[in-house]
């Protein structure tokens, strides 16, 4: 799908770095030099030119200028547009207020996600994040994490309710959403609280840009198993989808074309066998009734 | 409601989506697609051009011709600006049923084709093999009221079909013009020879040999899906030509027939 949603302001750091990255690969590939050429100009190795259009490191600005000037760019107004957009990625996020509960490895996601033009997500065990109430977030993190203080949970609480106006904020991005019935027929929290979580998906699910499907038990086996997954989609044609990966204490983001392609057609392919959105009111309602 | 999808075999839809700029492609469509940029290097206009048009048809339909149904076979996957988004702009009430025969354009399109307010938007998996059980599907007759003017558009889709198929595509858009209300409207766009047959040879032939049809056709060929109806100006034309925003430098470039007629 292709997406007209404008650029610039969100994305920190990890998606800043990415940029500067896809571009200086497009440079590099258009006049046809190997990365190992391409780092001799830098006096470094072709893995430190693989990293760095990858957007894995942050950039020095001589580096930068050592690049163009081997790619031959020479006007003065594109060489000040990279060394600026270089400077952003050394930049801290949104999230820096965060940071003694905001885990490094999910730093990059929450950039990431304040990126993306359209989420992708399928969840197995949880309510997605994007979509939980403050009740339910908190007997998650508590059953996550069990030694934090109350202040601790407080603070993570309210990284996620601020995560949470990137739906409701001028130009949001698409959530596109598939959720286990597993996940909604567990009580995390108890009754009350899942009752109040289910509402919320309803909710949700009127807003113009979030789809939501549920994938109900009688789907039998699926290839959505093998566990939760996201797939971020960027405004900028040159950068790739990233898929995240989640696990207990760090995370995993991919962005090589076949791995992605992979995670893609897993998406599709659960996407296609839950019930579609248009169901997705009735099917709340029912397990509602029976929380 | 458990289709299976099959990734590894090109698909048109997913072909289309990476000439216009989409990600939603795998390794066998973008292959196929590279091959017909080899042969038409200028494809990815084309298709671009392909979508330009579709947005002009469906204001002018909406817009000049009071059109406020409308009926979208090959949908493709969602690119913006969608059917809806273009008419509903225009009436917001506009009613607009989406069909394609690949369960993840269906997949995309219910999830990312949802309307506003007034508006109403239906899918239908159906293949155009079929176009009674296009017709007869509830979500058709639920949407449309047939007793009303529907625009329907078949942008870049009948080129899949053979003259020989059984039933041809020629009867396919008879069979489902014919229960459409007097003052309904039919909307094509089809690739053609006649600009440049040795790029045009070669793209079928990529087409052919990753098991996808394609079928050009020649103006005369085009302008009989029109049988029966009256073009409206400028008849047809080059898809650069017809009512465009901004006159085309040269119209030959993008090996597509284009023309809307409405039904007397």
């Amino acid at each position: 799908m292709t997406e007209s949603r404008a650029q610039g302001g969100g994305g920190g750091p990890t998606v800043q770095r990415m940029l500067v990255g896809a571009k200086l690969r497009r440079l590099r590939t258009d006049i046809g030099l190997t990365r190992e050429e391409a780092a001799e100009a830098i006096r470094a190795s072709e893995w430190k030119i693989h990293r760095l259009e990858n957007g894995q490191v942050g950039f020095k600005q001589r580096d930068i200028v050592d690049l163009l000037r081997r790619y031959r760019v020479t006007d003065p107004a594109e060489i000040d547009e990279l060394l600026a957009m270089a400077r952003e990625a050394n930049n801290p996020g949104w999230w820096q207020r965060y940071t003694d509960v905001l885990p490094q490895w999910f730093r990059a996601y929450v950039d990431l996600e304040s990126a993306a033009t359209l989420i992708r997500t399928y969840e197995g065990q949880f309510v997605p994040g994007l979509l939980q109430t403050d009740d339910y977030m908190r007997a998650v993190i508590r059953g996550a994490h069990l030694d934090d203080s109350a202040e601790e949970v407080g603070r993570r609480v309210r990284l996620r309710m601020a995560r949470q106006t990137l739906l409701t904020q001028e130009h949001p991005p698409r959530l596109w959403a598939v959720v286990d019935e597993a996940a909604l027929r567990r009580p995390v929290g108890g009754r009350e609280v899942m009752r109040g979580q289910v509402e919320r998906l309803l909710e949700a699910a009127k807003l113009p840009n979030v789809t939501l499907q549920v994938l109900g038990f009688d789907s039998g086996a699926h290839p959505g198993m093998v566990g939760s997954f996201s797939v971020l989609r960027f405004p900028d044609q040159e950068l790739p989808d990233v898929v995240y990966l989640e696990h207990l204490t760090s995370a995993s983001y991919l962005n090589k074309p076949d791995e992605v392609d992979q995670y893609l057609h897993v998406m599709e392919s659960i996407c296609v066998r839950a019930a579609p959105p248009e169901r997705t009111a009735e099917l709340l309602d029912k397990i509602l009734d029976q929380l | 409601m458990s289709e299976e999808i099959n990734t590894n075999v090109a698909h048109p839809a997913r072909v289309y989506d990476y000439w216009l700029g989409g990600k939603d492609n795998f390794p066998a469509d973008r292959a196929l697609a590279e091959l017909m940029i080899q042969a038409i290097p200028n494809m990815r206009a084309m298709a671009a051009a392909n979508r330009a048009f579709l947005s002009r048809a469906v204001r002018y339909l909406a817009a000049d011709a009071g059109v406020r149904q409308f009926l979208d076979v090959g949908t493709g996957i969602p690119t913006s600006p969608n059917v809806h988004e273009v008419a509903q702009a225009v009436a917001p009430g506009a009613r607009v049923v989406y069909v394609d025969n690949d369960p993840i354009v269906l997949a995309h399109a219910r999830a990312l084709l949802t309307s506003q307010d007034a508006g109403e938007t239906a899918f239908i998996m159906a293949d155009l093999r079929q176009p009674k059980s296009i017709l007869d599907h509830p979500a058709l007759t639920q949407t449309l009221d047939l007793r009303q003017p529907v625009g329907l558009l078949l942008v870049a889709v009948l080129m899949y079909f053979r003259d020989g198929d059984t039933p041809n595509p020629f009867e396919m858009v008879a069979t489902l013009l014919e229960p459409l209300a007097p003052g309904s409207y039919l909307a094509i766009t089809h690739p053609t020879p006649d600009f440049n047959a040795e790029e045009t040879a070669r793209a079928v032939a990529a087409a052919e040999q990753a098991g996808v049809t394609l079928v050009p056709r020649p103006r005369a060929e085009v302008e009989r899906f029109f049988s029966g109806l009256d073009l409206v100006e400028p008849g047809v034309t080059p898809v650069l030509s017809w009512r465009p925003d901004e006159p085309p430098a040269d119209p030959s470039v993008a090996y597509y027939w284009a023309g809307v007629a409405r039904k007397p």
